[in-house]
């Protein structure tokens, strides 16, 4: 066996060991048990079970609340009179605006910067009446027609009963602030019907980054928020899916058409946004209980023109897309006017989602692209519908910016995992190509737009991260050997100019000694001591090359240098590092 | 001073101990409570939602059958789309839907609907009909006959079993079309079976045996009909052919008779009984007859032949026989003429056959150069098909 190896074996210290549960029983009180039950580490994941089943029965009825909107203020049919065409979005639009203003100013938009902003800013406090305001304000707009979806006030929703449920629970700052992500989660899942979509999707976009802590939460809140959805509605996806086959690899070539495409259109969109909703903002006050009824009005007029399926979240026109049931020029008409009539809903600052108008637009071009290229090209197989959905992913990745999310979730819809490498080699061109064109991603646009300054999860997930393999030095002097004595060690010290000295230790590790304490150990005439026995007992920590930089940050105060050595054998040194390296690589990058 | 806060700090920490250990649990039965009667509320709010759903549902459905019925299917398809709205899935609303689509001939988009039905339940006997019909309609003979195939094998309600017959009714028109020939005969033959003696349905698959040109079949068939309906003009003018066609004068004379007495509008009857008329008077092979009427048959059809011959200005080069060293027909005619007369057949029997043979050899060539003749041409050459075996 490997001596190194068998050095490296962990051993369980006898005070660590998990104790069977029927000891621990007869070792602590009751009250132990109590209090271990309640310890919030544990208190919290029992709470997110709690917000999922809140979040879900709000997003039910927030559900029953859009569809009663739209059966009394549009009609039943799927024929809609001109009369209820214009006056439903337009009346409601005004009905809204005094909402909004009067009574639920934090309604306006999607809301998922809302609950970022809760996160990093308000430390997990949403007022309820958010809540409340949200529910009421988006079932109006998307219920009479205005072009915006369910998802984002959803996750909203979700994000404000969390934030209740914390505050009366009255848990610590640390879980108040990641309460509202774990609601978030929870209303975005139940709203989509997609929960491990929901839980990237709020990694991704509202969290930005992974942590075990909040990950259990996250995913627990999400699936049982999921169960009393499908409880009440079924589980049944928001459209059915058609039969997905990929016959030959050169129809991948089609699908980065679509991606092409599709990144195009994301710059187009977003670009409407950055352009037109700081305009409306800095229109004068007045004219905001005006905007949302302009807006409708608009949208009714391009639905009386004959393009009804832009109104609402169009759920049922995605599905009919899918089955082929338009031509592919009606198909590519309606992903344009779908784009004018959410930049009208959305920059008049009508409480509403940008999600399904996101996916009615990629499903509508992928459609449009598969049509098209199927009408020119017949002998490609692929169906549009195959085409539509991934045209979906394509929207998320390039307009939202959330390429994991957009993959999962198509995976997810169509519970299709051949369709991954069209998926993936779509949105990684609509991706680019968004990212090129629009450098500023949609989410921090708006945030900034609003004055607030959040922290851009595009831009975290770019960032460099510094190793400290990027600021470790070679290793210029002697390694001195603890089982050699003092005066051989001196002798070693003589040739170099360096101060401290690297000693390797015996059996294994590291310490550090001075060329002071050298002399100074020599001068009282411990000359023919091993040096291992006159050094402190303590030994240096040792780095590896790949520890992030941050890592060397926690001992470099305390040690003039750091050996950083190998991962395959701790004895054999790499280089070392000393605050003065650290700082110095830190200010080299922070000049760029 | 420290010591104060040092009180402090284990105040505040006896306040979240009370708080952790009391108010915690008393919380989270709370919300426990509040979930239970969110969750009646929202079961409340969810039970009048699906029924209100499935009322609107049920009303445009309703809208869109009768609207169907009265073949307004603009208005069907936007009721049954409305009726799709409230229930997405529901098998009977898409069913209608594609076919309110198909009356409005949007087979594109009718396909699209039932094969999504045909995924859902592929052993559909009507959705494999409609898109049988589809398919037929749009060229795709193969998988028209595969979807037609499985309406016919499909589980049809016992009082749709007519539907499975039509199904094969249709089939066998697309395979007639098709020129499938023995296809459609395995599937008529099984259809027949089928229909057992349904005067009707076996005198429409009668008339499909005659297109299939299985005429013993199709005889079969009408004679079936006839039984119980003696004086049927269609299955009579069907039999009548049948037999015609099987060389079956005499019977085919008695059933064309019959059928032009029923029904004297029936002019391809009445014509063909004028051909089998003159095929059995000018038969000189027939039994029963004299020898005097015979030789008088050979000498009539000798000179028809030879008319036929000068009307029909045959090539030189074609001659009777393989070697071209051999005369011609005309030439032979011309040497043969002389001979044939009524007192040398009866002294020379012989000559009867070597005549006949040249006349029926002189219809035969006439027909392929100049195309199928009429009147008394016709009859010989159908007299010549008709002793071919004996040849």
């Amino acid at each position: 066996m490997d001596p190194q190896a068998k050095s490296d074996t962990v051993v369980i210290p006898e005070s660590s060991r998990i104790p069977h549960a029927s000891v621990w029983m007869r070792e602590h009180s009751p009250l132990d048990l109590w209090r271990a039950m309640f310890r919030e580490d544990r208190f919290f994941l029992v709470l997110s079970v709690f917000i999922g089943v809140f979040s879900g029965l709000a997003v039910v009825c927030f559900r029953f609340a859009i569809d009663w909107s739209r059966l009394y203020l549009l009609g039943t049919g799927v024929e809609l009179t001109r009369a209820r065409l214009l006056l439903a979005p337009t009346l409601a639009g005004l009905v809204i605006a005094v909402l909004v203003i009067r009574f639920f100013p934090a309604t306006r938009g999607s809301g998922v910067n809302q609950t970022k902003a809760a996160l990093y800013i308000y430390n997990g406090h949403i007022p309820f009446r958010t809540a409340i305001g949200k529910f009421i304000t988006a079932a109006l707009a998307i219920g009479s027609g205005h072009s915006l979806g369910p998802e984002d006030p959803s996750l909203q929703i979700g994000a404000a009963l969390a934030s209740v449920i914390g505050r009366k629970m009255r848990l610590s700052r640390d879980r108040m602030r990641l309460i509202a992500p774990v609601g978030a989660a929870a209303g975005l899942a139940a709203a989509f019907n997609a929960p491990i979509s929901a839980v990237l999707f709020v990694i991704e976009e509202v969290i930005g980054r992974w942590t075990a802590g909040i990950l259990g939460s996250v995913v627990l809140s999400a699936v049982s928020s999921v169960v009393v959805m499908r409880w009440f509605l079924g589980s049944e996806s928001l459209f059915r899916i058609p039969a997905v086959e990929l016959r030959r690899p050169s129809e991948l070539i089609a699908y980065a058409a679509l991606g092409v495409v599709g990144g195009l259109a994301s710059v187009t969109f977003s670009s409407g946004i950055a352009t037109l909703r700081p305009r409306c903002k800095a229109l004068p006050r007045w004219t905001q209980y005006f905007q949302p009824a302009i807006a409708g009005l608009l949208i009714g007029i391009i639905a009386a023109l004959g393009a009804p399926q832009v109104m609402g979240a169009g759920y049922e026109y995605i599905d009919q897309a899918m089955h082929g049931q338009f031509t592919w020029e009606f198909l590519a008409i309606l992903a344009g006017l779908k784009i004018l009539a959410t930049l009208l809903s959305f920059v008049s600052g009508t409480p509403g989602g940008m999600f399904a108008p996101t996916l009615f637009i990629g499903a509508m071009l992928g459609a449009a692209v598969g049509g098209a290229e199927h009408y020119f090209l017949p002998h490609l197989t692929i169906s549009p519908g195959t085409y539509a959905l991934v045209g979906m992913g394509v929207l998320f990745a390039g307009f939202l910016r959330a390429p994991m999310t957009s993959v999962f979730m198509v995976l997810e819809v169509s519970g299709n995992y051949s369709i991954i490498v069209p998926v993936i080699i779509a949105n990684t061109f609509a991706y680019v190509i968004s990212r090129g064109l629009q450098p500023i991603a949609i989410f921090d646009m708006l945030t900034r737009q609003d004055g607030l300054e959040l922290p851009s999860m595009e831009e975290q997930r770019e960032e460099g991260i510094l190793h400290v393999e990027d600021a470790m030095q070679r290793v210029r002097g002697p390694v001195l050997d603890a089982e050699r004595t003092l005066d051989e060690a001196l002798r070693e010290a003589d040739h170099t100019e360096l101060r401290h000295l690297l000693v390797r230790m015996s059996p294994s590790g590291w310490s550090t000694v001075s060329k002071d304490e050298l002399f100074s150990m020599s001068a009282k005439g411990k000359g023919g001591a091993t040096l291992g026995s006159l050094l402190d007992e303590e030994q240096v920590p040792y780095l590896h090359p790949d520890h992030p930089l941050e890592t060397a940050l926690r001992y470099v105060d305390r040690w003039p240098i750091i050996p950083v050595v190998s991962r395959a054998n701790f004895q054999q040194l790499e280089g070392v590092i000393s605050e003065r390296d650290v700082l110095e690589r830190y200010r080299e990058f922070g000049e760029g | 001073m420290f010591e104060e806060q040092e009180d402090a700090v284990k105040t505040e920490g006896l306040v979240n101990y009370r708080f952790y250990l009391r108010q915690r649990p008393v919380m989270l039965g709370v919300f426990t409570a509040l979930a239970v009667i969110f969750f009646l509320f929202t079961s409340g709010l969810a039970r009048l939602y699906r029924a209100q759903r499935e009322s609107l549902g049920t009303r445009w459905f309703s809208r869109g059958v009768a609207e169907l019925n009265a073949k307004n299917y603009s208005g069907a398809v936007n009721d049954f789309r409305a009726a799709l709205l409230y229930s997405r899935d529901n098998y009977t609303y898409q069913l209608n839907l594609a076919e309110a689509l198909l009356g409005l001939k949007r087979t594109g988009q009718a396909s699209a609907y039932l094969l999504n039905l045909w995924d859902r339940e592929p052993e559909d006997g009507l959705v494999n009909l409609e898109l049988a019909r589809i398919a037929s309609g749009q060229g795709q003979v193969q998988q028209a006959i595969r979807f037609y195939h499985d309406a016919i094998y499909a589980a049809w309600a016992s009082d749709e079993e007519w539907k499975r017959r039509d199904a094969r009714l249709e089939l066998i028109e697309l395979l007639l079309g098709a020129k499938q020939q023995e296809q459609a005969e395995a599937e008529l033959i099984a259809l027949s079976a089928n229909v057992g003696d349904d005067p009707q349905q076996q005198e429409q698959i009668g008339t499909l045996f005659l297109r299939a040109q299985d005429y013993e079949h199709a005889l079969r068939a009408f004679r079936i009909t006839l039984k119980s309906e003696r004086r049927n003009p269609a299955a009579l003018a069907g039999a009548g052919e049948a037999a015609f066609e099987l060389g079956r004068y005499s019977l085919a004379e008695h059933y064309l008779q019959s059928a032009v007495a029923a029904n004297p509008n029936d002019q391809q009857s009445a014509d063909r009984l004028k051909t089998t008329e003159l095929v059995l008077q000018m038969d000189p092979f027939r039994r029963q007859i004299t020898t005097a009427e015979r030789n008088r048959i050979v000498v009539q059809a000798f000179q028809l032949a030879g008319q036929r011959l000068s009307n029909c200005a045959l090539p030189k080069s074609v001659t009777p026989g393989p070697a071209s060293t051999q005369p011609s027909l005309s030439d032979q005619w011309t040497s043969l003429k002389p001979q044939v007369t009524e007192a040398n057949l009866r002294r020379d029997p012989d000559l009867v056959e070597s005549t006949m043979d040249l006349v029926l050899q002189i219809e035969r060539q006439t027909s392929v150069v100049c195309g199928t003749p009429s009147g008394t041409d016709l009859a010989l050459l159908l007299i010549a098909k008709l002793h071919e075996g004996n040849q």
